[in-house]
């Protein structure tokens, strides 16, 4: 029974949208919040569900922001249908990115979404095929003193 | 009840109600309301007369308040006159403290980006909706309370007063102000003794300014300092820092819309933000008589006039700094807006019970309710305050049927 679902909630991303980028960020907060969540875990759900929309934003035709609340956690599923990343491994290192000059210009691509997420999660994984998208699966734990 | 952006106001028989747990102080209800049904708390006269030594300590919004010919001195010198032994202006300790915040960024190269103290309501808003952000705040007082603490020290070495028969009193534009005096979030107690709103020294200055024949003997203040003018206006505060990376944002919206984007780590290179409020800074504040589009030009002049020339030295600033002077007693503490339940599982069952009774209403946000909005009522009959019952579209169709 530990697993059970208690919330969930889809939010659709659109890619090249960044006039409404950080929205579907701001509406997980905001039911964060309702629900009683530890501000300090709000917090890292926050950078880390709005680096990952702006990845879909930046690189994806389409994306959905998954959150689900289990009792002792919370999760972030991300998919996207977009480009996909070649090598992983690489795109998690602080500092490498693909971004254009326009998008860096724009104060994007920095180089430090992914590693960005993966710092603020307690479990992060991450499958992607090239030419299909990626998937981004973050885990964040209640059990805490404060959860 | 629309008016409020933290959604704290119900009309309940035929009364406004505020729910304090709720409210950030803001005044926007007080700007808005055409019946005056809100009444901002502030200093009595009764309440002045229990001191042997009244202060005025003015925030320099006074000063843009009289029209473009009447200049700071002149104010303070008709202020006094209204039944205050001293008066100081406060222009002064905004110049040191733009120093002191300078010395602190320098100090401290990390986290960013730090987030000004000035404004209370900016504090509060802060612990109730972004309580992670608190760590952001630079623990450095606002000039007031700063310039109160000296003065309270000053005047009883010099007349051999008890500290606690001076009474030293903010004339200000805030409708926070009382609020932060009661019920300061960074120390013990305030160093202010109490708030008088610009709007209530008003006519008593007018008067004595119109009888005083200029020129007439002045009495003589500190030279009035620009940079410290300055602070009544947006992106005032920050004039005088050689950070370029500061933002400057007022209006209650467009500051709620920023502290999120800090929360998402959005503005990690932005070194100081600036937050009012108050639509254009501390002009804007519904405390106040002059519309603050003159008031601003009025504060423009007066930039112009004073300069930026320096009227504090470096040296004792700094000397002021490394004594702590301008540093907060205690951190400020997150104080978030009460979740739906305590327990998450109920919580969550409540926010359910939002979304269903979301789609039994109309949609209209009428308000006939007595809630600003279809949603918030929703959020009330979840959490037991009100009744579906209550929403005469519902029982309209109920009717029908």
């Amino acid at each position: 029974m530990k697993d059970k679902v208690l919330f969930e909630q889809k939010f659709e991303i659109n890619g090249g949208d960044f006039v409404n980028a950080g929205e579907s960020c701001y509406k997980v907060k905001s039911i964060l919040r309702e629900i009683g969540i530890d501000s300090d875990i709000i917090r890292r759900i926050s950078i880390a569900a709005y680096e990952a929309e702006m990845n879909v934003v930046m690189y994806a035709k389409h994306g959905v922001m998954h959150l689900l609340v289990y009792p002792g956690k919370i999760l972030l599923k991300i998919e996207d249908k977009g480009q996909g990343i070649k090598d992983i491994e690489l795109a998690m290192q602080p500092g490498f990115s693909t971004a254009t000059e326009e998008m860096r210009e724009m104060g994007f691509g920095a180089g430090m979404g992914l590693p960005n997420i993966k710092k603020n999660a307690d479990a992060f994984d991450i499958k992607s095929t090239v030419g299909k998208g990626t998937k981004l699966n973050i885990t964040f734990n209640l059990n805490s003193k404060n959860g | 009840m629309k008016s409020c952006p933290t959604m704290a106001i119900r009309v309940r028989n035929r009364k406004a109600k505020i729910n304090y747990d709720r409210c950030i102080d803001c005044g926007e209800c007080l700007r808005v309301c055409p019946y005056s049904a809100v009444i901002p708390m502030t200093t009595s006269t009764a309440d002045l007369n229990k001191f042997t030594y009244k202060v005025a300590l003015p925030s320099p919004v006074l000063y843009s308040q009289f029209g473009q010919h009447i200049m700071p001195n002149e104010i303070l010198t008709v202020l006094k006159d209204t039944g205050f032994d001293y008066v100081y202006d406060e222009a002064v300790m905004c110049e040191m403290t733009s120093m002191a915040i300078e010395e602190y960024l320098e100090e401290h190269k990390s986290p960013r980006p730090m987030i000004s103290s000035t404004c209370p309501v900016v504090v509060r808003l802060i612990q109730r909706l972004f309580p992670s952000l608190c760590e952001l705040i630079i623990p450095i007082e606002p000039p007031r309370e700063v310039a109160a603490k000296n003065l309270r020290d000053e005047i009883s070495e010099k007349h051999k007063i008890p500290k606690d028969s001076i009474g030293i009193i903010h004339i200000t534009p805030c409708a926070a102000k009382m609020v932060s005096i009661n019920r300061p979030e960074t120390m013990q107690k305030s160093h202010l003794d109490g708030a008088l709103s610009i709007h209530e020294m008003y006519n008593d200055v007018m008067m004595k300014l119109k009888k005083t024949k200029r020129p007439s003997v002045l009495e003589k203040h500190h030279p009035i300092s620009g940079i410290g003018i300055g602070w009544t206006i947006a992106g005032g505060e920050m004039r005088e820092l050689k950070y370029t990376h500061s933002v400057s944002v007022s209006g209650v919206y467009d500051t709620i819309k920023i502290l999120e984007d800090v929360e998402s780590g959005k503005l990690k290179n932005i070194e100081y933000l600036e937050c009012f409020i108050c639509p254009d800074g501390c002009i804007g504040g519904p405390l106040t008589v002059e519309n603050r589009f003159v008031a601003r030009s009025n504060v423009l002049r007066l930039i112009r006039t004073y300069g930026d020339k320096k009227t504090v030295s470096t040296h004792v600033v700094h000397r002021l700094y490394k004594e702590k002077f301008f540093s907060f007693e205690a951190a400020v503490k997150p104080k978030p807006f009460p979740p739906l339940d305590k327990d998450r599982t109920m919580a969550i069952k409540k926010m359910e019970l939002i979304e269903e009774t979301f789609k039994k209403l109309p949609g209209t946000d009428c308000g006939v309710c007595g809630a600003p909005y279809c949603r918030t009522f929703a959020e009330d009959v979840a959490r037991g305050e009100a009744k579906l019952q209550d929403c005469f579209f519902y029982i309209k169709r109920k009717e029908r049927r």
